[in-house]
């Protein structure tokens, strides 16, 4: 990451003047070209949305017997979807806190965006655990309300930390992203032609004037926040790892769960903000400020986490074979062999193999391969999460209880659904909200400009 | 009334018509009863609402009757235990008896009297019957039925007779032992019933002999088996040498699987070890090894041994079998037979089958049997039926018989019906009603004596005339005894003397071209006559684990011959019929040959039961013969799916300590233990006034199911359905996992009950994120319904994986679950029914340790020993089931924990469980 060093190579390529950075983020929300794709793309998203949630009415009638679930499988699709989405879930917020505080000046094209898909991911992850309920309706007998029988939430249950965890995360993250937002809604209100426009903007702008001390405070209270987030981001998925980690289960009863999973985590967001950031780079004509170079960066923390994920494949093979513990080892051979080993060597190859190219600077500078790949890095990972469910479930200490999963449509329904439904969600924010932040932008093209 | 088609055109005439019609219909239900009927207001002596009361009943199999006691809670039949007193029960139930009240329940049972599609009335059919064609005297008249030794039911079939002299019986049992009566025959010139007392056998060899199956000697036979691998001094040696597993099979110490053909070549060695010399047998080292072990053991044990030969053995081997028995001196009664009829069952098949093709029958009147189903295609009874003038049937079910005949009559249910039946010894017990008929229904008594023209025509009053015996003022009294005990005293026949001093001819057996199909009945649904029964078609095979169906049983050598794996569909070719069904692999059976079972791919037998796996009985030309050579097979190109409750049943390396089988000498050595505690962070559990704990002894278990079903009534558990079963989804709290592990050139195998454990540190209960699984102060781990809402974490925590999920509203909406309202009366009102979404399991019972716990606080006590009696330990008929209270040093429980052959499923996890295991013994120490 020295190539901020280097004083020809630059993150904001072909601007020419503060205006144009301020107009070229602005466009999309107040004089949108090529509206078509646009609409093209929410017309897709929406109708999927429709089967989302034509999927979830379905299933608050007929209950979850409509998904792929049995008596051993207990847990299917829903929890393997949650555990994929808060996953993707990651990236925005660490990008935006972590990078901020490492000074990371590449991270300006992308923490606003990402961030939006953090909540988008994230509330998406938040819904699958009540679709997942036998009985959503009482999803608040987990929350420690008063009632009076003087009933509390079992505080032993992962899944009561599950619930803080996640629901302290969208907290943040909205509340995160909002404070970064403030300088922009306040460029919107001034630059939106209609009055609607510019007083919703000016509401939410909270009075912004752009004054040296409005800019102090704002430059502070955010680096606090950022120090806040940081935690946040690597507990939040060690407390979901914990779901599997704290039970008896073989596969799952592992302490290399929560470093696992927060690592599998960043790596399916970073792969999800790489999709995103050419699809605003193309959609929006983001072009100057989402640079090959950007791609370059997030292409060799993918690689870095492969290999990570590659180690912690590698080591739960390992203490299941030195553990020697008749369950372990059995799963992982039922990995390897069972009826499920095509999935887990599709999780194998898309997870480690194929991210080896980003060794290459000749995949990681070109934008299409490092989309590919990433694509490839998110099924590997979705296929992670499920087999980690399945395989577990499928086999464990009793064989007479040995079954296989086999979903059904809903469960595809739900998934592709959730899919669309997050791509609705996001093809909204980029038309109503700046999807760079301009103000960071603009300081980044000053420091860059200024000899 | 005008038609219930809905009117085109209604007009306000009409309409007013209608609403009055409505209105007096609906006030006819409401009215009284004709009898007397007394309000609730003083309470009846000895009924308290909500409290069970047990009556003695009879329920019969293959038509000999074997004593229960239904349970009746406010008048509403819902469960049937065994009657201690009656010696075909014991106390003990099977899944027959247990799933009696099912039937009773089953909204597809017959309701009304029909013509044809038509419902129709007693006036017109009793016209009717009066201008039936055959002659004043009976010729053309003739009467089927089942197997019957019912002496009120013998008396109307007299009645019936002495009114039409000329008429002809028929009587048939589908699953019929026509080659033990015809060895009987041979042996001793008349047909006897052999009772083997088995506890009195220190040494037994059975020739595909299953005295452990299904059948009406099973509860007796399970209970001697049982008591002779407990503490008895000198544990008993069980031989079996058969084609396809069987439970007998499953329980035996030394077991051999060879075809048919070579079983007869066995029963030749065995005889020539006793002392005939009926040249040398033809036999495979193996078969020889084992025939000359069973052979000298025998004669080692001479006074205490004996042979069986079973159903599928020619009726040479049966009677040089009890000629064996003789020189054996071997422990078995032999009675008179019950079974007066003279003609064997399938000859009896075939003479209906004549003569309705040569026109000899003009009124067929068919009492509570099936032929049309029964009879093999090639008798092509439908067809003969239908070209009799006058037919009717009466049975519980418009079944596929009933639709043949032209009139169909509702019978009762036994459970709500008056009657009498004896058991194989001849003891004789009275079927008592707990329930007025639910519908307008007869009870084949009835029929009879209204069809004889008897003066009296009601049940009771048959009943009662049949056994007013003695002086008058005795008979009230002796009448009550008989229905409070469910037995009447002394009516067991006496044991004959039969002198055996030869041995008949042997033929050699010429050994049969292609395979050899060796068929037997569907362990769950019989004959057939229970394939309606939800609980029954629901209720897992023994060895296939099978459910909603039936499979090809095929050797794993014939498999791989034949390039079939396992759950491919295969087509069975027997004498050109060709038959359908998924494949099974079971490794253990013999080369060559094919297990099959009757009783599935009914036509008619109702929602559930129609249409549900394939027609085995209609191939062959003997009806129901049980092997039949010259089977071809081949893979199908056709897909019947295969639905099982478990698929993994083999046992390899370490998971062999999940089924733990021991020899005695192994017992003998190991030391009893202490129980061993691995120390734990979890708090320890609370401590109350008991601990309940269960032991398993997989020893004693035979694998009979009894229990699942019992559960499954007990504890309003619901059915799921066949497309539930193959997504995965069951939901029996008490499921019995069949194992196998490998053993020299052969399979042993074993069964293990697995209800919930009950773990003192229970995985289920820190998951729960809302304290549905909780643990209370006696050591269960109770399920709080409606605190759940269904994470499912429990279950995905539980290695025994013992809880199961309403994935639906099983219990109320779901086709399987409660068809009709009267299902709903089966339910057990102690325990609650379960609501969509939410966990449940085995609670050891706990309503029925409420009601022992409340009177014993009554009397100011503790439950005492033995006390406390699980549904599932009820129903055992091996007692396998030890229930009680660990805190007692002295239980039952607490003595068999320290047990040498005592073990813990999945210790190693520390789980502690209240549930534990005694281990299976195989009586034999070397290998192979």
């Amino acid at each position: 990451m020295s190539a901020a060093g280097g004083t020809k190579e630059r993150w904001i390529e072909g601007i020419g003047s503060l205006e144009e950075i301020n107009a070229r983020i602005c466009a999309p929300v107040l004089n949108p070209a090529h509206t078509w794709r646009w609409w093209a793309a929410l017309a897709f998203s929406g109708s999927l949305t429709l089967l989302m949630l034509g999927s979830v009415g379905w299933l608050f009638g007929h209950g979850i017997g409509i998904f792929g679930n049995n008596t051993t499988i207990v847990w299917g699709f829903p929890i393997a979807n949650y555990v994929w989405w808060l996953g993707i879930g990651h990236a925005g917020t660490l990008i935006s806190a972590l990078l901020l505080l490492t000074r990371q000046k590449w991270r300006g094209s992308l923490n606003r965006f990402a961030e939006a898909m953090t909540l988008f991911a994230a509330s998406m992850a938040g819904l699958f655990p009540i679709f997942h309920l036998g009985r959503p309706y009482y999803l608040y007998w987990i929350t420690p309300y008063p009632n009076v029988q003087g009933l509390w939430p079992q505080w032993r249950s992962a899944l009561v930390w599950d619930l803080w965890a996640v629901g302290t995360y969208i907290t943040f993250s909205a509340l995160f992203w909002y404070v970064g937002l403030v300088p922009d809604l306040a460029m919107l209100r001034e630059r939106a032609s209609s009055r609607w426009a510019r007083r919703l903007y000016g509401a939410f702008a909270l009075g912004w004037r752009g004054s040296a001390r409005h800019w102090e405070v704002h430059e502070r209270f955010y680096r606090y926040m950022a120090a806040l987030a940081v935690p946040l981001v690597v507990s939040v998925h060690s407390i979901v790892s914990l779901d599997f980690a704290a039970s008896l289960e073989p596969g799952w009863a592992d302490t290399i769960y929560p470093p696992y999973f927060v690592i599998g985590a960043l790596y399916s967001g970073f792969a999800m903000v790489v999709v995103l950031a050419a699809a605003l780079r193309w959609g929006c004509s983001f072009e100057p400020f989402v640079t090959r170079r950007h791609f370059d960066m997030i292409a060799r923390v993918l690689l870095a986490a492969s290999i990570i994920m590659g180690i912690s494949y590698a080591t739960e093979w390992f203490w299941a074979w030195y553990g020697g513990e008749r369950t372990e080892r059995h799963l992982i051979t039922f990995l390897f062999t069972g009826p499920y080993a095509p999935l887990y060597y599709g999780q194998l190859l898309f997870n480690v193999i194929v991210p080896q190219a980003f060794w290459l600077p000749r995949v990681r500078t070109n934008i299409a391969p490092v989309v590919i790949i990433s694509i490839f890095i998110n099924v590997g990972m979705w296929l992670e999460r499920i087999l980690i469910v399945w395989s577990t479930l499928s086999r464990d200490y009793l064989p007479s209880a040995w079954r296989i999963f086999l979903p059904t449509f809903w469960d595809w329904a739900l998934l592709t659904g959730s899919l669309g439904a997050f791509m609705f969600l996001f093809l909204l924010f980029v038309r109503i909200l700046p999807a760079m932040p301009a103000h960071e932008l603009r300081k980044l093209w000053i420091e860059e400009n200024t000899p | 009334m005008p038609s219930l088609k809905p009117p085109s055109g209604l007009d306000r005439r009409v309409a007013l018509k209608l609403l009055a019609a409505g209105m007096a219909s609906a006030m006819a239900r409401c009215s009284r009863p004709d009898e007397e009927i007394i309000p609730y207001a003083d309470m009846p002596e000895g009924l308290v609402a909500g409290e069970p009361m047990r009556f003695a009943t009879t329920l019969s199999l293959a038509g000999y009757g074997r004593g229960f006691l239904g349970i009746s809670i406010d008048g509403r039949p819902i469960k049937i235990e065994g009657n201690p007193n009656h010696p075909f029960s014991l106390g003990a139930t099977d899944i027959f008896a247990e799933a009696g009240v099912m039937s009773l329940y089953d909204p597809d049972r017959s309701k009304a009297i029909r013509r044809g599609d038509t419902i129709s009335t007693w006036g017109a059919f009793s016209s009717a019957w009066r201008h039936a064609t055959h002659a004043q005297d009976g010729q053309g008249l003739a009467l089927v039925t089942g197997r019957v030794v019912s002496p009120t039911t013998l008396a109307r079939i007299g009645a019936l007779k002495n009114r039409y002299p000329q008429s002809r019986w028929y009587r048939y049992e589908p699953v019929h032992d026509d080659a033990a009566r015809a060895g009987a025959r041979q042996a001793f010139g008349k047909v006897v019933t052999a009772l083997p007392n088995w506890a009195d056998a220190d040494v037994v060899v059975a020739l595909d002999a299953n005295p452990l199956g299904h059948g009406p000697d099973e509860l007796r036979i399970a209970r001697a088996y049982a008591a002779r691998r407990g503490k008895a001094a000198k544990r008993q040696r069980i031989h079996v040498a058969e084609s396809i597993w069987s439970l007998t099979g499953a329980a035996a110490d030394v077991r051999v699987a060879v075809t048919p053909a070579h079983l007869v070549e066995i029963a030749r060695a065995i005889a020539n070890a006793c002392g005939a010399h009926l040249g040398t047998p033809e036999l495979p080292d193996f078969a020889k090894a084992f025939a000359d072990r069973a052979g000298q053991e025998l004669l080692a044990a001479r006074g205490r041994a004996l042979v069986l030969a079973g159903d599928s053995q020619p009726a040479e081997v049966h009677a040089l079998f009890h000629w064996t028995n003789a020189q054996l001196r071997a422990p078995v009664s032999y009675l008179p037979s019950q079974d007066i009829v003279e003609n064997d069952h399938a000859y009896e098949l075939c003479a209906l089958a004549n003569d309705l093709h040569a026109g000899r029958i003009q009124t067929l009147i068919v009492a509570d049997a099936n032929p049309v189903y029964d009879a093999p295609d090639s008798l092509r009874i439908a067809e003969g039926i239908a070209t009799v003038p006058f037919s009717a049937h009466i049975g519980l079910y418009r079944d596929e018989t009933a639709h043949g005949c032209r009139w169909h009559l509702p019978m009762s249910h036994a459970l709500e019906s008056w009657g009498d039946e004896r058991a194989l010894d001849g003891t004789a017990s009275i079927v008592q009603p707990l329930i007025q008929r639910l519908y307008a229904t007869r009870t084949r008594d009835d029929y009879l004596a209204w069809l004889a023209n008897e003066d009296v025509t009601k049940a009771y009053d048959l009943v009662r005339k049949t056994w007013q015996r003695g002086a008058p003022e005795a008979v009230e009294a002796s009448w009550r005894k008989a229905l409070n005990d469910g037995v009447i005293a002394n009516t067991a026949a006496t044991p004959l003397s039969l002198p055996v001093d030869r041995v008949s001819d042997f033929p050699g057996m010429s050994r049969p071209r292609g395979m050899s199909a060796v068929i037997s009945p569907d362990p769950s649904v019989w004959d057939g006559r229970y394939a309606n029964n939800a609980w029954l078609q629901e209720c897992s095979k023994p060895f296939t684990k099978q459910v909603w169906g039936n499979a090809v049983q095929i050797a794993p050598g014939d498999a791989q011959r034949l390039g079939i794996e396992d759950e491919d569909t295969v087509d069975v070719t027997i004498d050109g019929k060709t038959i359908t069904a998924p494949a099974v692999l079971m490794p253990g059976q013999a080369d060559g040959t094919i297990g099959l079972h009757w009783g599935q791919g009914r036509l008619e037998a109702g929602r559930i039961g129609s249409n549900i796996g394939v027609r085995v009985c209609g191939v062959g030309a003997r009806p129901f013969a049980r092997v039949i050579n010259g089977a071809a097979l081949q893979k199908s190109a056709s897909t019947v799916p295969f639905r099982s409750t478990q698929a993994h049943t083999r046992l390899q390396g370490k998971m062999e300590q999940l089924f733990q089988i021991a020899t005695p000498s192994e017992i003998a050595r190991t030391s009893p233990k202490k129980e061993n505690r691995a120390p734990s962070l979890l708090p320890v559990p609370p401590k109350g006034d008991y601990a309940w704990a269960m032991v398993v002894d997989t020893d004693a278990c035979i694998g009979c199911n009894a229990c699942v079903v019992a559960c499954q009534a007990e504890n309003n558990v619901p059915v799921v359905g066949p497309e539930e079963i193959s997504q995965g989804r069951d939901m029996h709290w008490l499921r019995v996992d069949s194992y196998m592990r490998p053993h020299g050139y052969t399979e042993r195998r074993g069964f293990q009950p697995v209800p919930c454990m009950h773990c003192e540190y229970a995985p289920c209960e820190p998951v729960c994120p809302v304290e549905a699984s909780v643990h209370d102060h006696e050591g269960l781990n109770v399920q709080v319904y409606n605190r759940c809402i269904g994470t499912r974490f429990c279950e995905a925590n539980c290695p025994y994986k013992v809880r199961r999920f309403n994935w639906f509203d099983y219990s109320g909406e779901q086709a399987y679950a409660d068809e009709g309202v009267a299902l709903k009366a089966q339910h057990n009102p102690d325990v609650s029914a379960r609501g969509r979404g939410v966990m449940e399991k085995c609670n050891y019972c706990l309503q029925r340790i409420s009601r022992a716990r409340k009177t014993a606080e009554k009397e100011n006590r503790k439950i005492a020993e033995g006390e406390m009696v699980t549904a599932c330990q009820a129903a055992c008929p091996t007692r396998a089931i030890h229930f009680g209270d660990l805190n007692r040093a002295d239980s039952d429980v607490s003595n068999l924990r320290k047990a040498a052959q005592h073990y813990t499923l999945l210790e190693e996890l520390n789980t502690r469980p209240r549930t534990t295991y005694l281990k299976r013994i195989f009586n034999s120490d070397e290998n192979g």
